[in-house]
């Protein structure tokens, strides 16, 4: 199997996967988590996944499983990335500014209702297509659309009642 | 927007850790490799997942069905005469031309103009500057009276016409709907029993409808009946799959309709790009010549029962062009008796016009004025002026039901854009509209009467310039009254007479700080909203959340509010977006509403006496989904929560004795 196509896809993807599992909900050293786990799971299948519209499916659909499935048990030893050890993680930024990052994130997107969130962090910020993002959800493509325009307009309610009430808008 | 933007790029991600996942993949390949045994589940549930998603993503799109004559599966019922503001269509040619000469002036050199919403932002200093015409009709004529759920449960907008929820009951059976499963549950004993379960293939995302022993689950692309005549062994039995998204469905007794939207089909456009010598007018010269060459097939939507041939819904002939400039897109409203899918009704409509009110006896659509507001609408939307791809009026089309079908009755166009369904409503042949400001209006909104004369529907009476710079942010209709909660950052709520349709008069505002989302009557007395405002935070100061209101309404023209409950600052109150998170009790005069804060959900119970609210909060859920939760209430003053993983009763028992609370 080619592990320099796998290994190049992975760099390319990583930074897109973490910042999508945040918007999805988690933590910056669970994303980190959460996009490592998904692309051992994509290795496992890479043969299978060839045409690139699929590709782009199938990992993010494994992302938002991933993620889903770590905030309803605690993240299980037997996920492959735990089997690194703390120390090993490279922390190559400020502890301090992801938590501040990740939180306001969280606190924009608290809003939306799951699926509206999903479909927004998807189709609108990773930028899949309105075929990649169904077939992620395992929704119809009409309804990417609906939902897509649903959550931005919830979105710019929240936004504009932060810029009149003086809430911090970040 | 663009905060969220930036904090996209603002998130710190690293170098990926590309050795550390190889070596972890390559030592979970070697694991798999071991006893075929223990792994061959996992080999061969992968294998299912990557193949499923290899053929399913060719699914969107495809060119279906070409021609227009629908197979033996559907129709059956008789076909609505269309006249005036709608024609129908005569021949598949003639409305795919309908459809390509629209298109043509849609598309632009990107594809289909105005991809993304257009979301005004707000600015500059609020300036009211209310004309207020106080009217000398006697106010005990325009009364408040009091909404309940429907008897399935469900809090409904319209009393007699059922709503699609995730739990429904029949007050002794309670059917929850959740991740592909239907659960049965007793709910007549003293403790909530959970009776049945029965999977159901097909995507989580669904609500039910419940007539007689039937439920009906509806999808965003399907539909599937379930025989419950034995809660304990519930049937699946007739499902249909659909190419389109349902956004709607309504119910009346046991007849069923669903609105079903076909959006601009998704084309392979070519974009302008300067390195390979595609200008502008090229690359609109190609799109256009793609929407030249569409079928039928992409424009309207299709069915398939129990995964059989896929059939066109409509026959072409029988689809309605609007006569006048309408949104492009389709609109079909299928009818049918919940005992008997498959024997279908369907009406449809060239244009999309998926904003679905409907009263007792008629299905009313609007078309939405901006591009990307769904049939859902959007209850606190906060464009300043609704954007328009059209050209600032609604068009609305009065279907009269007729069985399981429909008739059409007429249409009327009004300036002004319906934001919801909550912004129509129908009494006694007299459509009352709200509307809100479009580019083609008046800073203000309004109220506008309208009553159908022949096949048309022409305004009666108006009320215009209500709050100029202000958005409606929830309505609520009487027989002979309106009122109406617009917002800037003070909440003026309106009460509207009604009485005279010709002569629509404002009686009273009330001037307070937040707005509320969501109103609900508890009688004629009272009423009860529930919103967003300044609550108070720590340290003295103050902040923001969701906050429930009390307002005496005896006198119309001068409303008071009585009393008001804060919740927690950045809490939400789940009504504001879902009016289905909430239940009136009246006979212990009692409401039930979901707050949420973050992913944590309490259910606030209400109590109301002597023109006092008091408040207390029971937990219902955590971490999963908190737009989940529902409170159906039974006779006997009971509650059932009902949430993700489960269903119990919620004791609303008042507190006895010294400060007896319940525990959490």
């Amino acid at each position: 199997m080619d592990e320099t196509e796998f290994a190049a896809y992975a760099d390319e993807a990583w930074p897109t996967l973490v910042r999508a599992a945040v918007f999805l909900g988690c933590t910056l050293p669970d994303a980190e988590d959460a996009a490592q786990a998904t692309l051992v799971k994509c290795f496992r299948s890479w043969t299978k996944v060839t045409g690139a519209d699929n590709r782009e499916a199938y990992v993010y659909r494994m992302l938002v499983n991933t993620v889903r499935d770590s905030h309803r048990r605690p993240w299980r030893r037997e996920r492959s990335s735990a089997d690194v050890p703390e120390h090993d993680r490279q922390r190559s930024h400020d502890p301090h500014v992801a938590v501040e990052v990740t939180d306001a994130v969280h606190r924009a997107l608290s809003g939306l209702s799951k699926v509206n969130r999903d479909v927004v962090v998807l189709r609108y910020f990773v930028q899949l297509t309105e075929a990649q993002t169904a077939a992620a959800l395992d929704v119809a493509p009409g309804t990417v659309k609906s939902r897509l325009s649903r959550a931005l307009a919830q979105l710019a309610t929240d936004h504009h009642l932060a810029d009149l009430t003086g809430r911090t808008s970040s | 927007m663009t905060d969220l933007e930036r904090l996209w790029d603002d998130v710190p991600v690293g170098p990926a850790p590309t050795d550390r996942i190889l070596r972890a993949a390559r030592r979970e390949q070697r694991a798999w490799r071991r006893p075929l045994l223990r792994s061959s589940g996992t080999v061969l549930a992968l294998g299912a997942l990557a193949a499923a998603f290899v053929a399913g993503t060719s699914v969107t799109g495809g060119p279906g069905g070409r021609g227009g004559t629908p197979g033996a599966g559907g129709g059956g019922g008789d076909v609505a005469e269309f006249s005036g503001a709608l024609v129908a269509a005569g021949s598949c040619e003639a409305l795919l031309e309908h459809y390509v000469a629209a298109g043509q002036e849609l598309v632009g050199p990107w594809g289909w103009e105005q991809q993304w919403p257009v979301m005004a932002r707000a600015g500059g200093a609020a300036l009211r500057d209310l004309t207020l015409q106080r009217g000398g009709f006697a106010a005990d004529q325009a009364k408040v009276t009091r909404a309940t759920s429907s008897d399935t449960g469900t809090n409904v907008q319209e009393a007699g016409v059922d709503e699609p929820d995730l739990v429904k009951t029949d007050g002794e059976v309670l059917y929850r709907y959740a991740d592909g499963r239907l659960t049965s549950y007793d709910v007549t004993g003293p403790e909530v029993e959970r009776i049945g379960s029965v999977a159901l293939a097909g995507t989580a995302d669904a609500e039910i409808l419940l007539a007689g022993d039937t439920v009906v689950v509806v999808g965003d692309d399907r539909v599937q009946t379930v025989d419950v005549s034995d809660p304990a062994a519930m049937e699946p039995r007739t499902r249909v799959d659909l190419t389109s998204p349902v956004v709607t469905a309504r119910q009346h007794g046991d007849d069923l309709r669903l609105v079903i939207s076909t959006g601009l089909p998704e084309l392979d456009f070519v974009q302008p790009n300067r390195r390979r010598g595609v200008t502008t007018a090229e690359a609109q010269r190609r799109n256009r010549a793609l929407v030249a060459d569409t079928t039928i097939a992409d424009w309207l939507p299709r069915a398939s029962v129990d995964r059989g041939p896929e059939e066109q819904l409509s026959d072409c002939a029988d689809v309605a062009i609007p006569s006048t400039t309408a949104p492009l897109g389709t609109t079909t409203v299928l009818g049918f008796g919940a005992d008997d899918v498959a024997a279908w009704d369907v009406t449809a409509i060239a244009a999309d016009a998926s904003t679905t009110y409907s009263s007792t006896d008629h299905l009313y659509l609007a078309t939405s004025s901006g591009w990307g507001w769904d049939g859902w609408g959007c209850a606190t939307c906060t464009s300043r002026v609704v954007p328009t791809a059209g050209d600032g009026t609604t068009q609305v089309f009065d279907l009269e039901l007729d069985g399981t079908g429909t008739r059409y009755a007429g249409a009327g166009r009004v300036d002004g854009a319906v934001r919801d369904r909550w912004a129509m409503d129908e009494v006694d042949g007299v459509l009352r509209l709200a509307l809100s400001p479009t580019s083609e209006t008046g800073r203000g909104n309004a109220v506008v009467t309208l009553r159908r004369d022949g096949d048309e529907l022409l305004e009666v009476g108006r009320l215009d310039d209500i709050a100029p710079g202000e958005d409606i942010t929830a309505v609520r209709w009487f027989d002979d009254l309106a009122v109406l909660v617009t917002f800037r950052q003070v909440d003026p709520l309106h009460t509207i007479d009604l009485s005279e349709p010709a002569t629509p008069a404002m009686l009273g505002e009330l001037k307070i700080p937040g707005f509320s989302s969501y109103l609900h009557p508890l009688g004629e007395r009272r009423l009860l909203g529930v919103g967003e405002g300044p609550v108070p935070a720590r340290g003295g100061r103050t902040s923001w959340g969701a906050q429930a209101g009390l307002f005496d309404v005896t006198d119309l023209t001068d409303v008071r509010r009585l009393d008001t409950v804060d919740y927690a600052p950045g809490s939400r109150a789940g009504v504001a977006s879902d009016p289905r998170q909430l239940a009136w009790l009246p006979g212990i005069r009692t409401v039930v509403t979901v707050v949420a804060h973050g992913r944590t959900g309490h259910v606030s119970v209400l109590r109301l006496a002597d023109g006092r609210m008091s408040n207390e909060l029971v937990l219902a859920e955590r971490g999963s989904d908190v737009d989940a939760v529902r409170l159906v209430p039974l006779a006997g003053d009971r509650v059932v929560l009902v949430t993700e993983d489960d269903a119990s009763y919620l004791d609303v028992r008042p507190p006895s004795g010294p400060r007896d609370r319940a525990t959490d």
